[in-house]
């Protein structure tokens, strides 16, 4: 007898559960694991980033992703973090183990902040609030910049130098925030949110406090974002109002959405697109030989080749990468028959 | 007196700005944040035609008016068809991935620095004095293009066959469609409305400050005016102007002048707590399950 | 001649739900046909299928044709479907209810080439006249319904597929727009679809009927033929109520097999 039953409820709640997915995920361990070793320091620094990018673009898909609460303040919470972070280094010299929960605290109380709206707000008009407070909170730290004379933004002492250094302090990072959510949403909120995700009225109907799941939602994620925050002022070693524009909001919603919404891994997936795309045009314009002629401009080039790329998922491919993964992976498996396309 | 008259002037700024906004998503029910940088490719559109038809100030005006009507037509043609029936959330976020591949490639195009279309123009900024205030001959500009647009919406809108198929669209598209309302045309029509308006309003403020990128987030602070007239509603937009340019220059001139980036969102952010469909708009969106 | 044919057009929803089946039917040229049935037959899906908003729900027109004089028009835009002559009487939204009477019937776009003069409609619908400048919204159920049929007869179609009448409307104002109905297809020659689950009213005014159940038809005929029949009785037409015996029950259900 062949087959993939479960009989135990340990295999049910296991996130690997099959011995060809432990051995896939060992040897995918170890690949993480050598990395900072084979790798140069241009791929070392791209895969830094992609890993501090993983945690904001997680939060950002339980919130979006999964409770359906569309957020445009991504990039104020993000400042929250990073201003804490700031705030309470130059002020106080306090050291990272008091920063960091500090900066989740902040999120968190912003996130209830953020959250109320969605009492009675939904859809559009949700997002437009979310975006007025993260215009608001912008404005709080230009004002703390300008009164305290950091026009040019905090510097910040880093505990960790080297590359690869880094590089395991966020894959640590990265690790811990996938398994926290993984795990949460295989919990009774994860269940909470897709309820209200789904249809508010009907899992009002089966008991669930539809407001205390949408704040959980909004305070968990914000606080997620905002320690990803704090390790973004420690990464750059530099804190300033400009680096958190809309434009830094809009690269996560990109990476949510070009990933796949409502999955992790697509979240992972999306955020190494969007680490990626800038580096990928570089690449292609030096093979073009386009590189002297666009270089003055080549932010302006990212710009423009962001946006086409988004515009390109948004009609083609809804589903973002993972839809093309998923395809992938069931042609594999189903092969060699072919699926048959439903009419 | 001056403040009235700085008021006036702001509010017309968000009004021409916002009704762009208020067409689009009436019609179509898609909030555009693409706006801003509508406004913008409106302004280099007045710069390409000045120095196209040197010499020949009105025509080279007029050119541009019509090249914004065709860009907002071909802006829906080329992307925004596809996100009809697609998700809320989906359409915006094609706007605003819209907005910075058109803030791209204005960069590439045309450059990064200040550009002066009046003087293109060969037209002269000369500021008036009336009652006692000084407003400029923009300023005054401003004002007049901002009544006389409202007042040809209005007249489009209520009274003209067209656009009463573009209201009967934006309530309901499916029976519009089922009495033979061709709704592409609506929604494109729509679209080269607000790109005019909007860029107009965007070759007026180049006209006054110059062209260059803070136009964009001129855009986006009229964007609460719309919301808090009720994104629905033209004459919410103008009165929704009205109360965010006076907040705005009283914060400035009592309280702080800094503070003036961020009052439409506070009073955005108090109109959506208390009154979410603002002043004039249709509660519809908010109570469906 | 034919103006309208369906032949054995399936639709499905969501690729995977079949919602009708086999369904073929022809409305004449001049002649009122009735489609009757009960909640979730099908019948709105088969209006859906003519009119062209099969799209709304993810559903498509998987098989057969829809023939409009001969010309197929399943899968078209619905706009398109309207150009060529058919107006639907929807079901639910009828009305643009934020636009006055006038308004409501200034929106429509005529088929090219033909003309239906608003004052005609204020002719058949007198109430609708006086409330020229009234806003749809503030109608009752009854005037929006003699506006929707207005708006329809506005686009000077061909076809008139009509959703339900009668829900929701007293039964002498249903007679009353029925007789309309009558007068209007004899002054003006337009063909008419009447969906309905009010057997009676609809028999009483059409030349033809088909009987839809569980997304098929199950049976077709003239309304003299369809009236004796039992199963129509019973079902239909509250017909029967005398006491029966377990063999005659038996009996019923094991003929009813062979329909199902």
């Amino acid at each position: 007898m062949s087959g993939y039953f479960r009989v135990r409820y340990a295999q049910d709640t296991a996130l690997l559960d099959s011995r060809t997915q432990k051995g896939w995920f060992a040897i995918f361990v170890v690949a993480l694991a050598c990395y900072p070793f084979l790798a140069n320091a241009l791929w070392l620094d791209l895969a830094n980033q992609v890993l501090l990018g993983v945690v904001g673009a997680v939060a950002l898909m339980l919130l979006t992703g999964y409770a359906g609460q569309i957020s445009l303040g991504h990039a104020g919470l993000l400042a929250a973090g990073a201003f804490t972070t700031g705030i309470l280094f130059k002020e106080f010299a306090a050291p990272v183990w008091l920063t960091l929960p500090a900066s989740a605290l902040v999120g968190a109380a912003l996130g209830l902040a953020f959250g109320l709206p969605s009492l009675r707000l939904r859809g559009l008009y949700l997002a437009v609030s979310t975006l007025a407070l993260h215009f608001i909170v912008i404005h709080a730290a230009a004002e703390y910049e300008t009164r305290r004379g950091f026009s040019t933004g905090i510097v910040i002492d880093s505990p960790i130098y080297e590359a690869w250094h880094w590089y395991f302090a966020l894959l640590a990072a990265a690790a811990a925030t996938v398994l926290f959510s993984l795990n949460l949403l295989r919990s009774r909120t994860g269940r909470a949110w897709r309820a209200i995700h789904g249809r508010e009225a009907v899992a009002e109907a089966l008991g669930i406090s539809v407001p205390h799941a949408k704040v959980s939602a909004f305070v968990i994620s914000s606080a997620i974002t905002a320690m990803a925050g704090c390790l973004f002022a420690y990464f750059r070693g530099f804190v300033s109002v400009e680096a958190f524009s809309l434009y830094l909001t809009i690269q996560y919603v990109a990476m949510i959405i070009i990933g796949g919404m409502g999955s992790i891994l697509g979240a992972i997936l999306g955020t190494v697109f969007v680490v990626l795309l800038p580096y990928a045009i570089e690449g292609a314009m030096a093979r073009l030989g386009l590189a002297e002629v666009l270089s003055s401009v080549v932010f302006a080039v990212n710009y423009a080749a962001f946006g086409l790329a988004m515009v390109l998922f948004l009609v083609f491919e809804p589903q973002g990468l993972v839809g093309i993964w998923r395809r992938v992976r069931n042609w594999f498996v189903l092969w060699p028959f072919k699926q048959r396309a439903v009419r | 007196m001056q403040l009235a008259v700085n008021i006036l002037v702001l509010a017309a700024i968000y009004a021409l700005i916002s009704c762009g906004y208020v067409l689009i998503y009436r019609v179509s029910r898609v909030l555009s944040l693409a706006h801003g940088e509508l406004m913008m490719l409106g302004a280099y559109g007045l710069y390409l035609t000045a120095s196209l038809f040197d010499g020949h100030p009105l025509v080279a005006v007029a050119a541009a008016l019509v090249l914004a009507v065709l860009v907002g037509v071909a802006v829906y043609l080329a992307l925004m068809w596809r996100m009809t029936g697609e998700s809320v959330l989906a359409a915006v976020l094609a706007t605003i991935a819209l907005g910075i591949l058109l803030r791209g490639a204005m960069i590439l195009a045309f450059g990064t620095q200040t550009q002066h279309p009046l003087r293109d123009l060969g037209w002269s900024n000369a500021s008036l004095e009336l009652a006692g205030a000084r407003i400029s001959t923009v300023g005054l500009t401003l004002i007049v293009a901002t009544l006389a647009m409202y007042g040809a919406l209005f007249a489009f809108l209520r009274l003209s066959r067209w656009g009463i198929r573009m209201r009967a669209a934006g309530q309901h598209p499916l029976l519009a469609a089922q009495r033979g309302i061709g709704l592409h045309g609506i929604y494109a029509a729509s679209w080269g409305l607000a790109t005019l308006t909007g860029g107009l309003a965007g070759m007026l403020l180049a006209a006054d400050a110059g062209l260059e990128g803070t136009l964009v987030t001129i855009g986006l602070k009229a964007f609460p005016a719309a919301l808090v007239g009720g994104l629905d509603s033209l004459v919410g937009a103008l009165l929704g102007s009205l109360a965010i340019a006076a907040a705005e220059v009283f914060v400035i001139h009592y309280v702080d002048p800094l503070l003036s980036e961020v009052v439409p969102f506070v009073v955005l952010l108090a109109m959506l707590i208390v009154r979410p469909w603002g002043l004039f708009g249709t509660r519809e969106e908010l109570d469906r399950v | 001649m034919r103006l309208l044919e369906l032949q054995n057009v399936e639709a499905v929803y969501h690729r995977v739900v079949t919602a009708v089946q086999g369904i073929s039917l022809a409305v004449p040229q001049g002649a009122i046909v009735a489609l009757l049935g009960t909640n979730g037959a099908g019948k709105t899906t088969t209006l859906r299928a003519i009119s062209g908003f099969i799209g709304l729900d993810d559903a498509r027109v998987t098989e057969g044709t829809v023939l409009l004089a001969g010309e197929r028009i399943e899968n078209l835009a619905p706009h398109r479907v309207t150009a060529r002559g058919v107006a639907l009487v929807p079901e639910r939204n009828k009305v643009f209810e934020n636009l006055t009477v006038e308004e409501n019937l200034q929106a429509v776009v005529a088929r090219r080439g033909a003309r239906f003069a608003r004052e005609r409609v204020y002719e058949l619908f007198p109430a609708l006249a006086r409330l020229r400048r009234r806003e749809a919204g503030y109608l009752s159920g009854g005037e929006r319904q003699m506006l929707a049929i207005g708006a329809a007869l506005a686009c000077a179609p061909r076809l008139l597929l009509v959703d339900e009448l009668s829900q929701g409307l007293a039964p002498l104002l249903v007679d009353e727009l029925m007789r309309r109905l009558l007068a209007i297809r004899a002054e003006t020659g337009i063909s008419m679809l009447l969906v309905e689950q009010n057997a009676q009213v609809a028999l009483d005014v059409a030349d033809y009927a088909y009987v839809m159940e569980n997304g098929r038809i199950v049976l077709d005929g003239t309304p003299q033929r369809l009236r004796g029949h039992q199963d129509i009785q019973e079902f239909y037409l509250g017909g029967a109520g005398r006491r029966r015996s377990y063999r005659d029950v038996k009996q019923y259900r094991r003929s009813r097999r062979w329909y199902g």
